[in-house]
């Protein structure tokens, strides 16, 4: 089953690929990268939409596992260009 | 493997593609070339449309061009069903992506938060497509190719050699666009492989991720992508496209699409699949999506959008292919020299091999530089003196010196140039335009050769006026010269058709244009993207004029209209924004007005052809193109005043008997030019605008010749530069003729010293430097060159002075040639107007009924309607009303000088009404036309209102009111519509259960069995039915027996201004009196002053003038302001009336939004040294305020003339305009106006030219207002006490 989540999320990167990142308190270590993509904001539905680049969201769905007996689940974590904040969006597990 | 190699685009989707692509070809091409590519490809969607232009722009841009062409594959065949079948997960990415996931974790889930669409496979994307397959029959069928999978189509290069054909590859691509607009649906073109395979010749299919195979990999079926793959490499040369535009699933599907493509062994290219110039124009290309598939933008329609489908440089598309091949090992892949091993290497380097196998060369492959005409049998040049002699003969002219000289002249220019066969050709399709026995005119320069003249092309002897060839034609300029040919507007159709049966579709076509955005509908477009209501969306496009779309913010702000009118308000500023972003690009293909291509043979190889709306073969290029790619083009431009005159000449023969040859009338008839010297010109052909009417009061024309300077000189160059003063003053005899030098006293001798024409400024410069004509014509082009202007001077003054002209003298000239040449006219371009002008002039001086019969019918001018049939009116002709026992379709001639209106003046009439009606007369009664004439109900209706049945109960006694019947229509239609309700039960109207029977009264059954659109179930009438008939015809009834039920003069009769208000909404005429006649009353106690006697007023004269708006109009002007210029008609003629940008702040909501008006201003006089007597009726007013008529009446209606005189003093009365409603609350229009710097300045951003000439950013842009050949609906406003509707009972 997957779970909606869209909490913040601490990562800890290198040249913008996930390498760990802490949720609810616990450390979970990225193994693998299944899937990495980019989608623009909506920027018709704001206010004011600044009609140059919009903004975009890399999304990222990786394996990870906190560490010790836990089997890795998939992550899919999101990271607004605009703003640089990371968050995780589901987990499959 | 090679070595590093720049990346070229391969894919690439250019503004030519509709609503797709953003770019302009030459935009791309300049950005290929920045980034170091060594070609580029232009790809667009459905067709070539760009292709000329890319290949121009390529060579511009120094780098090879590539053309192809990304077409649907057609739903239903084997290949677009892999794809259809694909649709049901193909938009679920996340889902099919990862199948580790999918076989663990199942592809439900809840509904994403995420903006990535279908993030999981989750339910809402998924369904969409589903029912649509379920449903297929429910997708409009210009969307059927939004759902297809698509293929890209590239010809490769050949270098054909310079032979007749173009190379295989564009040949193929050509035939194949053409093939998939051929097949199905016109407007849908599309494709199958077996198609593609009938045109494989030089053509490689890409198979990329849009694909039948891209997409059945994306759908994890690599079986069919496999099958259907083989299927493609079965038809035709065969790669794969690899395109990660890195949305969700993209660098996995394209990773399977490569490593299918190694599986196979079929080579794989990379690509961007390119459809914007870079990132930032991602949302102009979202909201082109929106607008192309009639959706709001939303996530569901836009699964996946990014921004990264711009023209990437070699860098960033080595990083794709890094990406896809999972590989980024290789740091350096540009340099490094490929051993590494990286699988990306393999991939760029096919690329970049594939681009240079199709890099075309222009010449040799497109053919484009060499001229292409159609084939002529013999020798073309010894045909075309042949004819030119027999013309000699035929005008009269064979011993005549001067034209033979003229004659070996010209055709010495004509056979180095290589066209006689070009000039054998147009004579022929004119012959065959005017064999067919429409009339045909020449436009344009081609008036000036005598070629022309003598083979029947031009009827303007050039010899006589003066004009010179070289303005046409000169000595080493290449390409075609241009001859416009002016034709019926009414026939034009029927003179295409004669030309591409005579030519064949394989040589001959109709020239396309593109229609691009502009203001209105770049807003439309944008609105509706971004969900506005469409009330709303209509309101704020219809606010705006005919400016282009990136000035509408701009226009928000200049003009006064729009600053009134609560537009500029932050919530709409984006919408704005968003809609200027679309400026210029191309919406949809239309058939250009007037040209038409001829070709050799090979037409069909070097321009794709698909149909016009017409079933017109119509060709993908442009004028530009046409002419770029050397066929003739030819003008055939539908004119129609010729149709208004070709209907006036039938009319005439009608009604007299005789026929009168217009093209042999004498040209110098002192009547006529005493008509138009009055300014009596109304209708006329070229000298009916206000302005032009002041001009030939001024001008008071005496022969053709003051016509042409007439023509010449109503432009807004000599206007404005006032050549025309000193032009009069000279003619007038008022100053002596005034020339630079002695030499130039017979090149301007015809206008005492003014340059006026081309010709001149040709004459003069060969006179001063010797050069020859057709080297001053070379250096004429280059003055209106601003870069080339000051080679041009040089060259003159040195040439000048070498023979023996002064300084001084060489100075002023040169001052005279640039202040003027680039103003000038061509001569023949006048002389050829000249000549219908002085046709219609004549034909309403001599048969004005007639004259006025054409022109309604065919409505040629500028003016509305009704003001023609006020200018009949006043000429003394009789206004008939429409009748239906005596109206003909289109309006005529009723002897002596009578005009009777057309029955398809009638608003919402259809041509088969019109047909019945006639066929089925004479009728006896209402019953009797209803019966048998099968006209609506509603237009039956109007018919009665405007008093088209009048006449059928014109006999003694009394007669029905039209109000009576109306009523009985009423009656004659209710039952009927009780019967059509029968069948559903729950619509079983009350009136047939009386009794309890579902029986009908003998009443109920005769009524309604006249009903003529019953369908077939109707019972047929009984004898006893009939009976009602004709034996219980009382008086006045004419004998229908409605006269039982509607008694005679039971509702009481329309009044005389219900009757024009009734002509105004149905006819838009006011046919029985004159609007304004309703107001007589009120003008005399405001003592406004009648436009029959305005010109007795001296200049400068506070007065107030009231009539009709007949028309608005915003010229340019010297001063770069914006004037308003508007005719007002107040029965007794036309006054002109200039708004200038000081009142347009609070005259121009008004002035655009009412109909009727009152105005103040100042008489203004034109021309101040002019003697009264010459003056004739030169009058205007210069506006500074103005009112609503309408509303002024209703103020004195209810209060009185004093309480008008306070409102107009107090200037607080609104108008009528929506703009002006809006007043009160208009807060940034107030806020605009705290700007006084704005004010009574010229606009913003206006074009100044180099001669010192200004011209406002809205000039010539029309008004914002509503149609001014419409009047509104509502004339009067509803006040209490005035009879609400028709039927007062």
């Amino acid at each position: 089953m997957s779970r909606v989540y869209g909490e913040r999320v601490e990562i800890t990167a290198r040249d913008n690929r996930p390498l760990r990142f802490v949720w609810r308190g616990r450390l979970y270590g990225v193994l693998a990268v299944l899937e990495h993509w980019v989608v623009s904001s909506q920027w018709w539905q704001r206010n004011n939409p600044d009609t140059g680049v919009p903004p975009e969201r890399e999304f990222w769905r990786v394996e990870a596992s906190p560490g010790g007996n836990i089997p890795p689940a998939v992550y899919e974590l999101r990271r607004d260009a605009g703003t640089g904040d990371w968050l995780l969006v589901r987990v499959w597990d | 493997m090679s070595g590093p190699a720049e990346f070229a685009h391969l894919h690439v989707a250019s503004s030519y593609s509709m609503r797709y692509g953003t770019a302009g070809p030459a935009m791309l091409a300049a950005r290929a070339r920045e980034s170091g590519m060594p070609a580029l490809a232009l790809t667009d969607r459905d067709g070539l449309y760009g292709a000329v232009k890319h290949a121009a722009a390529c060579r511009q841009a120094e780098i090879s061009p590539i053309l192809g062409v990304d077409l649907a594959l057609r739903a239903g065949t084997p290949a677009a069903r892999g794809g259809r079948e694909a649709l049901g997960v193909w938009d679920a990415p996340g889902g099919r992506e990862a199948p580790r996931i999918r076989g663990a974790l199942g592809i439900g889930g809840a509904p994403g938060i995420g903006e990535a669409p279908g993030t999981g496979g989750s339910g809402s994307s998924h369904r969409k497509p589903r029912g649509r397959r379920a449903n297929p029959a429910a997708v409009p069928p210009r969307l059927a190719n939004e759902t297809a999978a698509r293929v890209t189509l590239l010809a490769l290069g050949e270098g054909g050699g310079p032979g007749e054909s173009p190379a295989p590859g564009w040949a193929s691509l050509c035939r194949l666009v053409s093939a998939a607009h051929q097949s199905g649906e016109r407007g849908v073109p599309a494709i199958t492989p077996d198609l593609v395979a009938d045109h494989a010749d030089g053509l490689v299919v890409l198979l990329g991720p849009a694909s039948d195979v891209g997409r059945a990999i994306a759908a994890r079926r690599p079986d069919r992508a496999a099958a259907a793959l083989a299927r493609w490499r079965e038809r035709a040369e065969t790669v794969i496209e690899i395109v990660d535009h890195h949305g969700p699933g993209d660098t996995g599907n394209a990773a399977r699409m490569l490593r299918l493509a190694r599986e196979v062994g079929v080579p794989a290219v990379l690509t961007n699949a390119v459809r914007y110039l870079e990132a930032a124009d991602a949302p102009v290309a979202q909201v082109l999506d929106a607008a192309r598939q009639l959706v709001p933008l939303g996530r569901r329609h836009l699964a996946g959008h990014n921004a990264q489908a711009y023209l990437k440089d070699s860098e960033q598309m080595a990083r794709v292919a890094a990406r896809v091949c999972g590989s980024g090992s290789c740091p350096g892949l540009r340099s490094c020299p490929g051993r590494c091993g990286d699988p990306a290497h393999q991939l760029l380097a096919d690329t970049a091999a594939l681009a240079r196998q199709c890099s075309l060369s222009q010449a040799d492959d497109l053919g484009i530089g060499r001229m292409h005409l159609p084939e002529t049998a013999g020798d073309a040049l010894a045909q075309l003196r042949q004819r030119c002699q027999a013309g000699l003969a035929r005008r009269g002219l064979d011993s005549d010196r001067d034209a033979a000289r003229r004659l070996d002249y010209e055709l010495g220019i004509i056979a180095r140039a290589g066209l006689a066969s070009y000039f054998l050709t147009v004579a022929d399709v004119a012959a065959l335009i005017s064999g067919r026995g429409i009339r045909c005119a020449i436009r344009g320069s081609g008036a000036g050769c005598l070629v022309n003249y003598l083979i029947g092309i031009s009827g303007i002897d050039p010899l006589e006026h003066d004009l010179v060839m070289e303005r046409f034609l000169s000595e080493g300029r290449k390409g075609l010269p241009d001859i416009d040919l002016d034709v019926e507007s009414a026939r034009r159709i029927e003179a295409y058709r004669a030309i591409i049966e005579r030519y064949g579709e394989e040589r001959c076509g109709c020239v396309s244009m593109m229609e691009t955005y502009r203001a209105r509908s770049a807003i439309r477009d944008a609105a509706a993207a971004l969900g506005l209501p469409p009330h709303e969306i209509d309101a704020i496009a219809k606010a705006f004029g005919h400016i282009r779309a990136r000035g509408i913010r701009r226009a928000l702000a200049d003009l006064p209209e729009l600053r009134a009118s609560n537009l500029a308000i932050p919530q709409l500023t984006s919408l704005f924004r968003i809609a200027e972003r679309l400026d210029g690009l191309p919406r949809h293909i239309a058939m250009h007005p007037c040209g038409v291509v001829l070709s050799s043979a090979t037409l069909l190889d070097r321009v794709p052809v698909e149909r016009s709306a017409d079933g017109l073969p119509l060709c993908q290029f442009d004028m530009d193109d046409v002419e770029a790619a050397g066929m003739i083009k030819l003008d055939v431009l539908g004119v129609r005043m010729q149709s208004a005159m070709a209907y006036a000449l039938d009319e005439i023969e009608r009604t007299r008997g005789e026929r009168v040859d217009i093209d042999a009338i004498s040209q110098d008839d002192k009547p006529t030019f005493e008509m138009i010297s009055s300014g009596r010109t109304i209708g006329c052909f070229q000298i009916e605008s206000p302005g032009q009417r002041e001009l030939v009061t001024r001008l008071t024309p005496r022969g053709i010749g003051d016509l042409i300077v007439d023509i010449s000189l109503f432009r807004p160059g000599p206007v404005n530069s006032d050549m025309i003063t000193p032009y009069l003053d000279i003619k007038h005899q008022r100053r002596p003729p005034c020339y630079p030098h002695e030499d130039l006293t017979d090149p301007l001798g015809e206008t005492g010293g003014v340059v006026i024409f081309h010709e001149q400024v040709l004459r003069v410069i060969d006179t001063m430097t010797g050069c020859g004509l057709s080297e001053a014509e070379r250096r004429r082009r280059q003055l209106s060159d601003e870069s080339a202007r000051e080679d041009v001077r040089t060259w003159f003054g040195g040439a000048a002075r070498a023979r023996g002209y002064d300084h001084a003298i060489v100075a002023r000239v040169w001052e005279v040639l640039e202040a003027f040449g680039a103003f000038g006219f061509c001569k023949a371009h006048a002389a050829a107007f000249a000549i219908p002008t002085y046709q219609s002039a004549w034909l309403k001086r001599h048969y004005p009924a007639a004259f006025y019969a054409g022109v309604l019918t065919h409505d040629p001018g500028m003016y509305p309607k009704r003001v023609i049939t006020g200018d009949a009116r006043l000429a003394g002709i009789r206004l008939l009303p429409v009748d239906v026992n005596a109206s003909a379709g289109d309006w005529q001639v009723e002897p002596p000088e009578s005009l009777r209106v057309g029955l398809r003046e009638v608003k919402g009439i259809s041509d088969a009404e019109v047909t019945r009606i006639i066929i089925g007369r004479p009728y006896a009664s209402l019953r009797d036309f209803w019966r048998r004439a099968g006209v609506s109900r509603p237009v039956t209706e109007r018919l009665v209102l405007v008093g088209a049945l009048d006449s059928l109960y014109a006999g003694p006694g009394p007669r029905p009111t039209r109000r009576d019947l109306l009523a009985r229509i009423g009656v004659l239609a209710g039952p009927a519509r009780l019967v059509r309700a029968r069948p559903g039960p729950s619509h079983a109207a009350p009136a047939i259960s009386s009794g309890g029977s579902t029986e009908r009264g003998p009443d109920q059954l005769a009524l309604g069995s006249d009903q003529p659109a019953l369908g077939p179930d109707q019972p047929a009438l009984g004898p006893d039915q009939l009976a009602l008939g004709p034996d219980a015809s009382g008086r006045g009834d004419s004998g229908d027996g409605l006269a039982r039920i509607v008694q005679v003069g039971e509702l009481p009769e329309l009044s005389a201004a219900e009757r024009v208000e009734a002509e105004l909404e149905i006819l838009g005429i006011d046919v029985s009196r004159h609007v304004i006649s309703f107001y007589e009353e009120m003008l005399r106690a405001l003592g406004v002053v009648r436009a029959e006697h305005l010109h007795r007023c001296r200049s400068g004269t506070s007065v107030l003038v009231a009539g009709v708006k007949t028309s608005t109009q915003t010229p340019a002007v010297r001063s770069g302001q914006r004037v308003i210029f508007a005719t007002l008609d107040d029965a007794t003629g036309q006054m002109n009336l200039a708004f200038f940008e000081s009142v347009q702040e609070r005259c121009a909501a008004r002035l655009f939004g009412s109909w009727l008006l009152v105005v103040r201003g100042r008489v203004r006089r034109p021309g101040r040294r002019m003697a009264p007597a010459q003056e004739g009726r030169a009058v205007s007013v210069n506006a500074t305020e103005c009112w609503d008529l309408a509303v002024l009446e209703e103020i004195r209606l209810s209060r009185g003339i004093r309480a008008v005189r306070a409102a107009m003093a107090a200037g607080d009365v609104p108008g009528a305009g929506i703009a002006a409603a809006d007043r009160e609350t208009a807060q940034p229009a107030d806020r605009d106006a705290a700007h006084p710097a704005d004010r009574g300045q010229r606009a913003s951003g206006a074009v100044v030219y180099p001669t010192g000439f200004t011209l406002s950013p809205y000039a010539e842009t029309g008004s914002s207002g509503g149609a001014m050949k419409d009047p509104p609906r509502k004339l009067w406003h509803a006040s209490p006490g005035s009879s609400g509707g028709w039927i007062s009972g």
